[in-house]
């Protein structure tokens, strides 16, 4: 009879301890899930958002495109509006082109290298990336509009941009949201703080006006004959 | 049956009871409460996923509506200052990249790595810094229009990357990643073949292939936010 309990025992401590071990793993793998799930959910929500804007976004232009097809089907607007309505046409692409002279608030940034290091092509691209992601309208180094294809590459000390060689210290230009455009480089670990660390002197001020000149327009920048229009 | 024994097989049955409550706690509660808000937020994804591109399809009938009516215009009315016009906005539209263009260049695919090996997990994906300095290349060689899936670069292009997928102008993409660059092809393909970082990408197991080809065709930029927004805050100084 004892050895009969003995062994009882024995079972019901093995499959406790067999039940707790599992328990004790189910666990885990539920927070691991969990972690993953939430990281799924957070992503979900995410892009939903993003297209979410995306759509209203896209609404508004609709709209404003269906006025112009009605205004034009109309037959209300007259040669006049046409020749208007074309030139505005033209404006907007020479704008996103760079290929106008633009001015509005925004921030300028100037820096200077330190007696550790260069300021190479890679850093301006690293400031360039950093504004380009947060909404900007026009940006210049020392006076160079960047555009489409601007390139960005270091020449002996120099940099050259748009084949320009130019020198320190850089001036960057930069319409958009001063505020945004500070915040994204001023992230704990984000570019200032590298470059402080490479002893740049860098300054930030945000200004009312900013006057970002146009790309030079002789077809050695914005460069087409290697490109044929697709209708 | 002794009074020690009594007390140790109350202790072990109420353990077991616990056990197996928490058990089943465990599995009811965790799953259909996540499961369902995830399951929601993908449809609502999902219908708006589908209203994308139904106005992206109205949009583009819409233009092409437009395109009509101007074309129309010029042929019938013959008026040569609208034909100036219209010509002037063809080719100012074409180098603002507002235009699909075609020409020889390179065709560049990068996917992650199959699977992960023993360095960093962050080694084996791609990341939108990589694809930056790609860009760089490209354009640093000539490279005279680009595009990341299907997305024209533009003066304010800049991947970022989200997750697993990459952002191009506020559309996101999920690997491969497909770079076309029109431009000289021998020059584009060896800058890029010689990139360092190319080379460590590689040795990670990322999946990189460069084509030279004769006929590369680049998607036009596609305005699909109202014009006022989309140059807020900017104004033009005439000279």
């Amino acid at each position: 009879m004892k050895v009969f309990r003995t062994i009882a025992l024995t079972a019901v401590c093995l499959v406790l301890g067999i039940m707790m071990a599992w328990q004790f793993r189910s666990v885990k793998l539920n927070q691991v899930l969990a972690q993953y799930e939430k990281k799924n959910i957070n992503e979900i929500i995410d892009e939903l958002l993003l297209v979410k804007k995306n759509n209203e976004d896209m609404k508004e232009r609709l709209q404003e495109l269906q006025r112009e097809v009605d205004a034009f089907k109309d037959g209300e607007t007259s040669i006049r509006d046409k020749l208007d309505a074309l030139q505005k046409e033209i404006l907007i692409a020479r704008i996103k082109a760079g290929l106008e002279t633009v001015k509005g608030p925004g921030l300028i940034i100037t820096i200077e290298p330190g007696t550790v290091k260069n300021v190479e092509d890679r850093h301006i691209e690293e400031i360039l990336n950093e504004l380009k992601a947060s909404d900007v309208q026009a940006i210049s180094v020392n006076d160079e509009r960047i555009v489409a294809m601007s390139e960005i590459r270091n020449a002996g000390d120099y940099i050259m941009i748009n084949g320009n060689q130019l020198v320190p210290p850089y001036t960057i230009k930069a319409i958009g949201q001063a505020d945004n455009m500070e915040r994204s480089l001023k992230l704990l670990g984000g570019v200032l703080e590298k470059f402080e660390l490479y002893g740049f002197n860098v300054t930030l001020k945000k200004e009312e006006v900013i006057v970002i000149p146009a790309v030079r327009d002789d077809g050695t920048v914005i460069r087409i004959d290697k490109l044929t229009p697709v209708q | 049956m002794n009074k020690g024994h009594k007390g140790m097989m109350f202790v072990i049955f109420l353990l077991f009871g616990i056990l197996i409550t928490l058990q089943f706690r465990g599995i009811i509660l965790s799953e259909p409460d996540e499961g369902a808000t995830a399951r929601q937020l993908a449809a609502e994804l999902e219908a708006a996923r589908q209203e994308n591109q139904k106005l992206i399809e109205q949009l583009e009938q819409l233009e092409a509506e437009r395109a009509q009516l101007w074309k129309d215009l010029g042929d019938n009315l013959n008026n040569q200052q609208v034909n100036k016009l219209l010509k002037e906005r063809d080719y100012e539209n074409f180098r603002a990249g507002l235009t699909a263009v075609k020409g020889s260049g390179i065709v560049i695919t990068m996917e992650d790595a199959p699977a992960r090996g023993e360095l960093d997990v962050m080694e084996y994906i791609i990341h939108d810094n990589d694809i930056n300095n790609i860009l760089d290349e490209l354009k640093a060689n000539g490279a005279q229009a680009i595009s990341i899936n299907g997305e024209r670069v533009m003066f304010s292009t800049k991947p970022v990357c989200a997750g697993p997928t990459i952002i191009v102008n506020n559309n996101r993409y999920p690997p491969p990643y497909v770079i076309k660059a029109i431009g000289d092809p021998d020059v584009l393909y060896n800058a890029i073949e010689s990139m360092a970082q190319v080379a460590l990408m590689r040795l990670a197991d990322i999946r990189i292939n460069v084509v030279k080809q004769d006929e590369i065709v680049i998607n036009k930029y596609n305005i699909y936010t109202p014009l006022e927004q989309s140059l807020e805050g900017l104004e033009v100084v005439l000279k």
